[in-house]
């Protein structure tokens, strides 16, 4: 079954078809010579060599001549070679000797010439047959094929390389993976970073489900950030010690595992202040004997919560009881999580914690988008201070995020660094990771412009208003990035106008404070690369500007025919455009025009933009 | 280091109070090789006999399974009758073997397996037939046995 046997099969073969019409021409041909390929190249066990002998690449551009001095060379080759090569190349073609292997041979020699092209596909097709046979290499009947294919996917073990889990990416990776996938497979993934922008690798060796929503009850409580709660759940997970004895379980075997997740809590609690909460997480689950004690404990938390509330979850079991579940598919160290045990999991872990559960399933069946099953937290109220969102393929889970899962961000890389001015609160913090951030700026009040002047104020009015209706939990934002400069996260100041300071403080301007819609105005180094050209050729005009009217010419002729034109004035010898003004011109119609007099000043600024750029 | 604490506290108990009819000898160099003397059951052919178990434990106890073999040969289906005297149990299995598995319930499934061996699961087949068809002989076999290399 090993892959690499196949390229030479294949080309052992297309050598010995190839030539053929040789030992057809040979005075003493031999039957066994038909596989018998005649070219030192082809004896290779390498399949490289193959197709970088020049030998060989000589004789595959020159075959359909039938060159007589080909034809010596060859002789010659197959003759004086004949004997010590014949092992070899028994070798290296019995095992793909397919039933009708030899028969296509004879079948096709006199049409050699004309079907050399298919009969390289049909050879081709064949090897493909032989390989899917070659392990059972003829079975007696499909039960028996069906038994070897079995004991083949049992033997099989995926490839369990990787971290254990892997660093935070963003989801667009899985576009790209699936990229040549068919088109279920294609459409999904294409959605799928839309809604969640980035992804985390779970190793798959059987525990991943298990692994996953364990990291994932510890991302979410250091997303949360309340010390509090940590010391909620270490307390919690201390009386699930009583469940866990009620269902059998004795205390001294299982309280090492207890230990080791509720010490990962109070590290990790520690560790938030210092901002170095996820690394500490990511270490400890890296680390195969703690996450190993992890997941013993939650499958054992898992095991004690399905043994002591019994009928939730034996209507689910199909004719086994809670203990021989447990005891086939959660506890033991290689049972992978199947739904009834991500249910009992969710509820005995994520539901009290206050976390809902998420499996996003990416797989064949109908729809472009990833179907998505929510198990909502069944307690505290409704109240949910974070969610597990994991993505099923088939057999395996990783974690998703959307986000406002994600974590205020780090302070952007030095080299794109400009000080920025956040309008907006967490929901534009991921802006970063994405890695749009160009993208997001060349929208026009969308988020922070490196102004130098206030030209852009009127265009951003409106998002300046959107900005003081939200609540912006902009308090993340300024823990997030920290300097020396920063003033300290004030939740007052939601209102206002939140200066984030970054790499060039001494050119920072001040956020005003006198009008409440005032944006702040930042300086900037200016960072063509950053998508701003459009701004700063707007600030190429002048300081200040009052109004529209200032703009250049075309803009304002542009615009000018918009705000105070009223069907009397346009019905007018005033308007240039009415055939008695000593200025006539005719109207034209232009996309463009139509664009920038449908709507308000601010797509007239895009429209403007467009004409410039 | 887990992993010692868990084989102390481990050891402490099974020394404390050992399953019935095992002794367990401490182990002095290699903390994760325990030495086992376990009596046959009484109530089986292997009544008067005594085997010496060793216990070799993973570095990665409790998450992989420990393993027995019989340093005394022994006539029986679940152990293979070589130098390595490895007993097939399925919990020993290492894709079945749950983390709060304690050794000494290891050691009396084992003991329960010496009374009623399980010809089903056998490690060895001419045995397991033996017993099954052959029970008679089997028996002599086995008590055979006890006398040459388990007194």
């Amino acid at each position: 079954m090993s892959s690499q046997r196949q390229p030479v099969a294949t080309a052992s073969s297309y050598y010995a078809h190839q030539h053929h019409p040789h030992h057809h021409q040979h005075p003493h041909h031999h039957p066994s010579l038909a596989l018998h390929p005649p070219h030192p190249a082809a004896f290779s066990p390498a399949p490289p060599s193959v197709y970088h002998d020049p030998a060989a690449l000589a004789s595959l551009a020159y075959r359909p001549l039938q060159l007589p001095l080909q034809h010596a060379t060859h002789q010659q080759q197959t003759a004086s070679s004949e004997q010590t090569q014949l092992p070899l190349a028994a070798q290296a073609a019995g095992p793909y000797q397919h039933p009708s292997f030899r028969q296509h041979h004879s079948n096709n020699n006199n049409h050699h010439h004309q079907l050399s092209h298919r009969s390289r596909a049909q050879a081709r097709q064949r090897q493909l047959s032989a390989m899917a046979y070659q392990q059972p290499p003829t079975p007696a009947s499909p039960d028996d094929e069906l038994a070897q294919l079995q004991k083949l996917s049992e033997a099989y073990e995926p490839e369990t390389t990787g971290p254990l889990v892997g660093q935070r990416q963003p989801s667009t990776a899985i576009t790209t993976e699936y990229a040549s996938a068919d088109p279920v497979y294609q459409a999904k993934t294409a959605a799928l970073p839309q809604k969640y922008s980035h992804y985390r690798t779970v190793r798959g060796d059987g525990k991943c489900g298990w692994r996953a929503v364990a990291f994932g009850y510890f991302e979410a409580l250091i997303h949360h950030g309340d010390p509090d709660r940590f010391a909620m759940e270490e307390a919690r997970l201390r009386s699930m010690m009583n469940v866990m004895v009620e269902a059998g379980f004795q205390a001294m075997m299982i309280e090492e595992f207890a230990e080791e997740t509720i010490s990962l809590l109070r590290k990790v609690a520690e560790a938030i202040p210092l901002g170095t909460a996820e690394d500490a997480l990511s270490e400890a689950f890296n680390d195969q004997m703690t996450q190993d004690y992890i997941i013993t404990h939650i499958r054992t938390i898992t095991a004690a919560w399905m043994k002591t509330h019994d009928e939730n979850y034996a209507p689910w079991l199909l004719g086994q009881t809670v203990d021989q579940y447990c005891n086939q598919s959660v506890l033991p160290m290689a049972a992978e999580i199947d739904h009834v045990g991500l249910v009992a999991l969710k509820d005995a872990l994520l539901s009290p914690a206050g976390m809902s559960l998420e499996v996003l399933y990416l797989d064949r069946s109908e729809g472009s988008e990833v179907t998505m099953h929510r198990f909502d937290p069944v307690n505290a109220g409704g109240y949910t201070i974070g969610s597990v969102r994991l993505l099923y393929r088939p057999g395996h889970y990783d974690l998703l995020y959307k986000p406002e899962d994600l974590p205020a961000p780090p302070p952007p890389p030095a080299a794109t660094a400009v000080p920025t001015y956040l309008q907006y609160g967490s929901s534009h913090d991921p802006v970063y990771d994405l890695g749009v951030s160009d993208f997001m700026t060349s929208i026009p009040g969308m988020s922070y412009a490196n102004l130098s002047q206030p030209g852009w104020m009127s265009s951003s009015y409106a998002s300046g208003v959107d900005f003081l209706n939200t609540p912006a939990p902009v308090q993340a934002c300024t823990q997030a990035l920290p300097t020396p400069s920063a003033p300290a996260p004030q939740p007052q100041i939601s209102s206002q106008p939140v200066y984030v300071p970054a790499s060039t403080p001494s050119q920072m301007v001040p956020p005003p404070t006198q009008m409440p819609h005032e944006l702040a105005i930042r300086t900037s180094v200016a960072q063509p690369s950053l998508a701003h050209n459009d701004f700063q050729h707007q600030l190429s005009i002048g300081p200040f500007r009052a109004s529209a009217w200032q703009y250049e010419p075309d803009f304002v002729s542009a615009t000018s025919q918009m705000p105070f034109q009223t069907s009397i004035f346009r019905n007018s010898h005033f308007n240039t455009a009415h055939f008695l003004n000593p200025e006539f011109q005719p109207e034209q119609w232009d996309p463009d025009d139509e664009y920038a007099t449908a709507t308000s000043s601010t797509s007239s600024k895009g429209s403007r933009h467009k004409t410039n750029g | 280091m887990s992993s010692n604490k868990r084989l102390m506290k481990e050891l402490g108990e099974i020394t404390a109070s050992p399953p019935e009819g095992c002794t367990i000898t401490p182990p002095t160099e290699d903390m994760f090789i325990w030495d086992v003397t376990m009596e046959g059951p009484t109530d089986s052919v292997y009544a008067g006999g005594k085997y010496h178990i060793q216990i070799v434990l993973p570095k990665e106890y409790p998450f992989k399974p420990p393993v027995l073999s019989f340093k005394t040969k022994i006539y029986h289906p679940n152990v293979s009758n070589d130098e390595r005297g490895a007993m097939c149990l399925g919990m020993l299995k290492a894709e079945e073997w749950k983390p709060p598995n304690k050794i000494s319930e290891v050691l009396k499934l084992v003991r329960a397996v010496l009374a009623a061996p399980q010809p089903d699961d056998a490690v060895e087949t001419g045995i397991a037939e033996q017993f099954k068809n052959d029970r008679k002989s089997f028996d002599k076999v086995a008590k055979e046995w006890v006398g040459k290399y388990a007194k």
